[in-house]
């Protein structure tokens, strides 16, 4: 286990420099002198000059790159060049958000994923609608359900608002919901609530199919399994069975899917945040790409590329955790 | 992400939880839409009614009125014509990102598993390092370096796209590389490089084609995604991601000028996904 918990992390570590080198390969690409950005237009050639010394942009590149690895360590990403501001500033500034969004429609999907595999393998009644509308949601892209969403659920029907996370964000620990739970904020909680659930569900349904899926075949062979039929013979009800027998040991393949999925949720959240005008790092991705504020968008793929990959070996090691046979 | 929850695709899919449709006659009808899509695609100039950059009507025209079937935009342009020449960028953007992973990683992938050996091991480990990457953000990433424009996208979403297909095809290789008839060509005594060109390409060929044409509606999707961000063509040429994000704030009083390009996107999406699906059972049923 030791082991292979270290090569786990091992990988993990090996993939963040890797990360963190493509995006300074980009920024080296990326069109634009830093230089002259630094020092402003109108700066005599000498002062550029002293601009690029003063950066280190004269110093070969692997120089460089150690200099933005150190930098970026230290919570250094550079600043914006639309807010003017230090990017880890805004990073920390909207990252609650995010992780709100992205783990209340966590939650969201798993549900719909239980409920889409259980309606499924147990042959529910009238679950034939159900899953055809979850399945025709995952071919849309999420965009098209979140505009949906606010079409019906705003525009036509006024049970949800439009947009944003409808309270102040300065909240103590930029949790609207855990916050209101903490002050005993009923009204704070719900209002929260209804703002979190057509983002939510937009971002929600694409995994939500992915971990059903699977999570469906997996009962499926579990439920024809001898050790069913045993259990069922003792005399076990068929409840029991189910939750005992039939749930536990198909948890494997979806547990690893959810763990990905997960990780592609903070991919996903970019589009969803901008359609909601959600104030999170997607949304303040999606309004940086129009203004090519590059410094802004690498901070944004590190921190939530960062995310993907350390959640992919939490996983990964939480597995091993549960079935030992894993680690071999 | 989605885009960007881009669907990705490490774990194959149980088969009885797709789209089924009823029997051969149903696989056949749902992969002729595969080709009709296409076709709607090449002639798309021709199909469309009006020219989609200028303004052609009053503005605003809901579906269904005369003259424009899908309404106008509120800039009185013709909200079909845009779609159609919107949905052949997308459709074409699609199959060449499809094209060039299958190429690429198909090529790595037949390396890969036709040498064995350390070559295996250095190229897997290169294809793992860019599969543990979060693609659709990396394509992001290198879009916003490269800037703005539809080359540019393409060549971002290529470059986290093709892993996939080295994965898949290096374990077809492997798998029919220990099969009875290429073990007594090796007998025979045929040479590696015919061995593979031979013996073991032509069994590739339809896993490639059905893992492609599924994957069709996932670049689809993650394409009009990056345009939706502003990451592709510039304005006035019709996209349909990023028609979507222009007519945004409209949703409310003009729902159709957004919905309609985001549905082009969905139909184009379920196509894919159910000629994908009609096409493996077609050619499972042939074996």
């Amino acid at each position: 286990m030791t082991r292979f918990l270290l090569r786990r992390v091992g990988a993990a570590a090996v993939l963040l420099v890797v990360l963190s080198a493509l995006i300074f390969a980009l920024d080296q690409i990326s069109p634009g002198d830093k230089a002259r950005a630094y020092v402003g237009g109108n700066a005599s050639p000498a002062a550029v000059a002293a601009a690029r010394h003063q950066l280190g942009l004269d110093q070969p590149w692997p120089q460089q790159y150690l200099r933005y690895l150190w930098n970026a360590v230290h919570g250094d990403l550079g600043a914006s060049l639309r807010t003017h501001r230090p990017v880890t500033t805004d990073l920390g500034q909207f990252l609650p958000a995010t992780a709100e969004l992205v783990l209340f429609s966590f939650v969201l999907a798993v549900l719909l994923a239980l409920l889409f595999a259980l309606s499924g393998a147990l042959r529910w009644p009238g679950t034939g609608l159900y899953r055809g509308v979850l399945l025709l949601g995952a071919t849309a892209p999420a965009f098209l359900l979140g505009l949906g969403g606010i079409v019906l659920f705003y525009g036509r029907l006024h049970w949800l608002p439009e947009a944003g996370r409808g309270v102040d964000t300065s909240s103590p620990t930029g949790f609207v919901l855990l916050d209101s739970l903490l002050h005993g904020d009923g009204t704070g909680f719900v209002v929260g609530l209804r703002h979190l659930l057509l983002p939510g569900l937009a971002l929600a349904i694409a995994p939500a199919i992915s971990i059903g899926r699977i999570l469906r075949s997996g009962l499926e062979s579990v439920y024809g399994a001898d050790h069913v039929r045993t259990a069922r013979a003792k005399g076990i009800r068929e409840s029991g069975v189910l939750c005992r027998h039939v749930v536990r040991n198909s948890l494997d393949a979806a547990l690893s899917m959810s763990g990905l999925q997960l990780g592609f949720m903070f991919a996903g959240v970019v589009i969803v945040e901008d359609v909601f005008a959600w104030p999170g790092v997607g949304y303040y991705l999606a309004q940086s790409i129009p203004q090519s504020d590059f410094p802004a968008i690498a901070g944004v793929t590190l921190l939530l590329g960062g995310v993907y990959i350390v959640v992919n070996a939490v996983v990964d090691v939480l597995q091993a955790a549960a079935d030992p046979r894993l680690t071999v | 992400m989605t885009v960007l929850s881009a669907p990705r695709r490490k774990f194959s899919l149980s088969i009885g939880d797709r789209f089924q449709p009823a029997g051969r006659v149903g696989n056949v009808v749902l992969v002729g839409l595969l080709v009709l899509t296409t076709l709607v695609a090449v002639f798309a100039s021709v199909l469309a009614p009006d020219n989609p950059i200028q303004p052609v009507g009053d503005l605003n025209l809901p579906p269904l009125s005369p003259h424009h079937l899908l309404g106008t935009d509120n800039l009185g342009r013709d909200l079909l014509s845009r779609t159609l020449i919107g949905l052949r960028a997308s459709w074409f953007s699609a199959l060449v990102v499809v094209a060039i992973g299958l190429l690429f990683g198909g090529l790595l992938g037949v390396l890969a598993g036709a040498f064995g050996g350390w070559v295996d091991g250095v190229l897997m480990r290169f294809t793992d390092l860019f599969l543990a990457l979060p693609g659709a953000l990396v394509a992001i990433a290198v879009n916003a370096a490269l800037g703005p424009g539809l080359i540019h996208t393409l060549i971002g979403v290529c470059v986290v796209w093709w892993p996939y297909y080295a994965r898949i095809i290096r374990a077809e290789v492997r798998g029919l590389a220990s099969r009875p008839h290429v073990e007594a060509a090796r007998l025979a005594g045929v040479g590696r490089f015919r061995l593979v060109v031979k013996h073991i390409l032509p069994g590739v060929v339809p896993t490639a084609i059905v893992t492609a044409s599924l994957d069709v509606g996932n670049v689809v999707v993650l394409l009009a995604g990056l345009s939706f961000l502003g990451l592709g063509q510039a304005a006035p040429a019709p996209e349909l991601g990023a028609d979507v994000q222009r007519s945004l704030y409209l949703v409310l009083e003009q729902w159709w000028i957004p919905i309609i390009p985001g549905l082009a996107v969905m139909l184009l999406s379920l196509v894919a996904n159910l000629g994908g699906d009609a096409l493996r059972n077609l050619l499972a049923g042939e074996r």
